[in-house]
């Protein structure tokens, strides 16, 4: 699944980044490497979204949720 | 032995590294750009016990990587030697996130000190953080401070006195028991805080030792070598090196990775009662971000900054203009009692007092729309707006954020224009800035309000309304053919951190506010200073030299020129091309213009106005030349004020002379094709 795909105050693991270089890069240095733990904030609408990695809340557009393969993670309910 | 202490303030953005910089140095400090880029630099001074500091503000950044502006300037600076000592501030109440740039900022081997800011929203939480076992963990010195309540200054600085020459890190106590294998030959954990893998580890070790062999001078072979191994760009084009044989592939996944792995490590051992309960800003997030409360709150918040910066703001400038009028009174009375000519008291009063006093007019709004947005800022909110509007404006090829500067516009594009500030990239920036103008602002109101009363009888309101949805097209299908032609990767690509909700602090905003104040009178206060003299000199020389009577200006040679240019829109006459050039120093003025160059007193009092259709009439003027008129007075060049604002703000003649005549020519297409339209079915 992609981490558009996912639910409220769910955490997943992120799988795979497919996205151009530049963007993955950014996102690297932020520590949404692949491995990393992920929250999903408020995906309530249509396109951006709002999640929270290694510790601080994002604002992430579609297009960068979209390409974010991720899978549940074992522990749920969790802030990372 | 009291040489000057250089010391670089570097952090996340939103860690309060500002208000900290700010505490230190007041509003006295020299803002500048980097050479090269617009991205801001900013310089202070200050003393302690009896020792000079420079205080150099580093752009906010995640990491050191050199992706972005920010991250390059920062890192040149460093490395260049012009810091000695790094201040890292780190919001504490966000450990996890900030501690990568510091560990970062320890592998460049300059002397680091983590200044810990926010520690009083960690205690508001009941959370603690262990402040033994950090320095221990992390070899450098580690102070609390509050850059809110001003605690902690003068420990920080006194840490930075006593370990500007300490480059090497302090006594390590590691105990590392997160299964790692430590197999490596030599133990690194006594010489460095943050010690990779063994894999790594060895790949580290070669490269360094290829590292002396060709830069024996070079002052940080372990920093390089890290570099090399993430296939940094600008570590290998600065310091080229045949790595082949030792990297087989990009191991910045690793690095990354593991530093993350280490700063787990830090906050299991030193962060204690890790918040549990639901944290505020989750709550307040759940309204202000909501699925069917963000938007609207959202309209509300702005439609409140419109009401405060444009029915506030002008209630006092009102005053401003009373006081204005007042001076300008008495400045004709001081030049007419030492016997001055007429010209100087018009170039005095006419051009310089009425131009830049027209400047000063714009404070009221100018200093309440920038308290309003400081707030937005400091509080944490702007940064949910990028978030609340991204669905609407990125389909434009836009952020989020450019929905305030557009919604301003209505107001006045200068501070619209200002406002554009608070966009992240430069490119949004540009394309706000040019499509701000075409929002009608509310010096056109009074073109409006006459051409469609004196033309358009009942329908009158439909037109002046039409001219706003116009404006907003126009910008929308701007913005849009933009975006098709950039090929906007920003499209649906927002990446920006949400900070937590605070109380905005009352000095940061004051020192916001005073900048941008101060800015704005110096640099458009100059420029508009000489472009009121221009238009002075246009509308009141002529061949014959000074004249009173604008109909024989140059301004109105020029418009007799030009009347060819302007006939397909309707708009062949010169006096009108007259009051349009004199529109440029502000819009409104094209009312009075019209009155005075068709000798229509009180153009827009009713009897006035139907003497003026009168005349019009009898010109061949009717409504489709009104309504062409009106669109064209909606999308043309700017006032002055705006042109400087705009070149202010985009830091380029060339830039800002083709602003204007993309709004010029798009002014005289859309103006054509309503003529044309109109003078068919009318």
């Amino acid at each position: 699944m992609v981490l558009k795909e996912g639910k409220n105050h769910h955490t997943y693991e992120v799988l795979s980044i497919h996205i151009e270089l530049q963007l993955e890069r950014r996102l690297q240095a932020l520590g949404l490497t692949e491995g990393s733990l992920i929250t999903v904030l408020n995906n309530d609408k249509q396109g951006s979204l709002t999640a929270k990695f290694r510790g601080t809340r994002f604002a992430l557009g579609k297009r960068i949720a979209d390409n974010i393969e991720v899978r549940e993670a074992e522990t749920d309910e969790q802030n990372n | 032995m009291n040489r000057t202490i250089n010391v670089g303030f570097i952090g996340n953005p939103n860690c309060g590294k500002t208000t900290l910089f700010n505490a230190y140095t007041g509003a006295n400090l020299k803002v500048a750009n980097w050479p090269g880029v617009t991205v801001e630099k900013k310089e202070g001074h200050t003393s302690y016990e009896g020792q000079d500091y420079k205080l150099i503000d580093l752009p906010g950044i995640y990491s050191l990587s050199s992706y972005t502006m920010e991250e390059k300037v920062s890192r040149e600076c460093i490395l260049s030697g012009e810091v000695d000592v790094i201040v890292d501030v780190a919001d504490a109440s966000s450990l996890e996130r900030n501690l990568y740039l510091t560990l970062q900022l320890i592998e460049l081997g300059k002397p680091v000190i983590l200044a810990l800011n926010m520690m009083d929203i960690v205690e508001e939480r009941g959370m603690e953080i262990d402040l033994h076992r950090l320095p221990e963990m992390l070899g450098i010195p580690v102070i609390p401070v509050s850059a809110r309540k001003k605690t902690g200054l003068s420990i920080l600085m006194h840490a930075v006195a006593h370990h500007q020459t300490f480059g090497s890190q302090g006594p390590l106590i590691h105990h590392h028991h997160t299964g790692r294998d430590i197999r490596h030959k030599h133990n690194h954990h006594e010489e460095y805080a943050m010690v990779y893998q063994d894999l790594i580890e060895d790949k580290i070790d070669l490269l360094i030792e290829r590292i002396t062999n060709t830069y024996p001078d070079f002052t940080n072979k372990r920093w390089l070598a890290i570099k090399y191994l993430g296939k940094d760009q600008s570590a290998i084009e600065g310091w080229p090196l045949d790595t082949a044989d030792i990297l087989d592939r990009v191991y910045e996944k690793e690095i990354i990775n593991q530093k993350y792995d280490f700063i787990e490590e830090i906050i299991s051992e030193t962060l204690v009662n890790k918040s549990s309960k639901e944290e505020r800003t989750d709550r307040i997030d759940r309204i202000l971000t909501g699925r069917y409360t963000g938007l609207p709150i959202f309209l509300a918040i702005m439609a409140l900054v419109f009401f405060l910066t444009f029915f506030v703001g002008d209630f006092l400038k009102g005053y401003f203009e009373i006081a204005l009028e007042a001076f300008s009174v008495f400045v004709s009375n001081g030049i007419a009692a030492i016997h001055a000519g007429g010209m100087v008291t018009s170039l005095v009063v006419d051009g310089i007092i009425a131009g830049v006093g027209g400047i000063l007019t714009f404070l009221p709004n100018i200093f309440i729309l920038f308290l309003a947005l400081a707030f937005l800022e400091d509080s944490g909110y702007m940064a949910r707006v990028a978030f609340v509007m991204d669905d609407i404006m990125s389909g434009l090829g836009l952020s989020g954020r450019a929905f305030i500067p557009l919604l301003l516009g209505f107001g006045c594009s200068v501070p619209a224009i200002m406002a554009s500030r608070a966009l992240e990239h430069r490119r949004d920036r540009m394309k706000t800035i040019l499509i701000t103008p075409f929002m009608s602002c509310s010096a056109r109101l009074p073109i409006y309000v006459l051409f469609s009363s004196m033309f358009f009888g009942k329908y009158a309101m439909a037109v002046c309304y039409s001219m706003y949805l116009l404006g907003i097209a126009v910008a929308i299908l701007t913005a849009f053919l933009l975006s098709k032609i950039d090929g906007s990767k920003s499209e649906h690509a927002l990446l920006i951190e949400l900070p937590e909700y605070k109380t905005p602090n009352a000095r940061t905003i004051a020192i916001y506010v005073w900048e941008k104040v101060k800015d704005y009178l110096t640099r458009a206060g100059t420029i508009i200073f000489l472009a009121s003299v221009v238009m002075w000199v246009l509308l009141n020389f002529g061949p014959a030299g000074y004249v009173t009577d604008i109909s024989t200006s140059f301004g109105s040679y020029i418009g007799k020129f030009i009347v060819p240019l302007f006939r397909p829109l309707g708009l062949g006459y010169w006096q009108i091309i007259v009051a349009l050039i004199a529109g440029i120093a502000a819009k409104e003025v094209v009312v009075s213009s019209c009155g005075v160059l068709f000798g229509i007193q009180n153009i827009a009092a009713s009897q006035g106005m139907a003497a003026a259709l009168t005349v019009l009439n009898s010109m061949g003027f009717g409504m489709a030349n009104a309504y062409a008129l009106m669109v064209f007075c909606l999308l043309y060049v700017p006032c002055t004020a705006t042109i400087a604002t705009i070149y202010r703000e985009t830091g380029s003649k060339r830039t800002s002379a083709l602003f204007v005549l993309f709004q010029l020519t798009a002014a005289w297409i859309v103006s054509f094709l309503f003529y044309q339209g109109l003078s068919l079915i009318l």
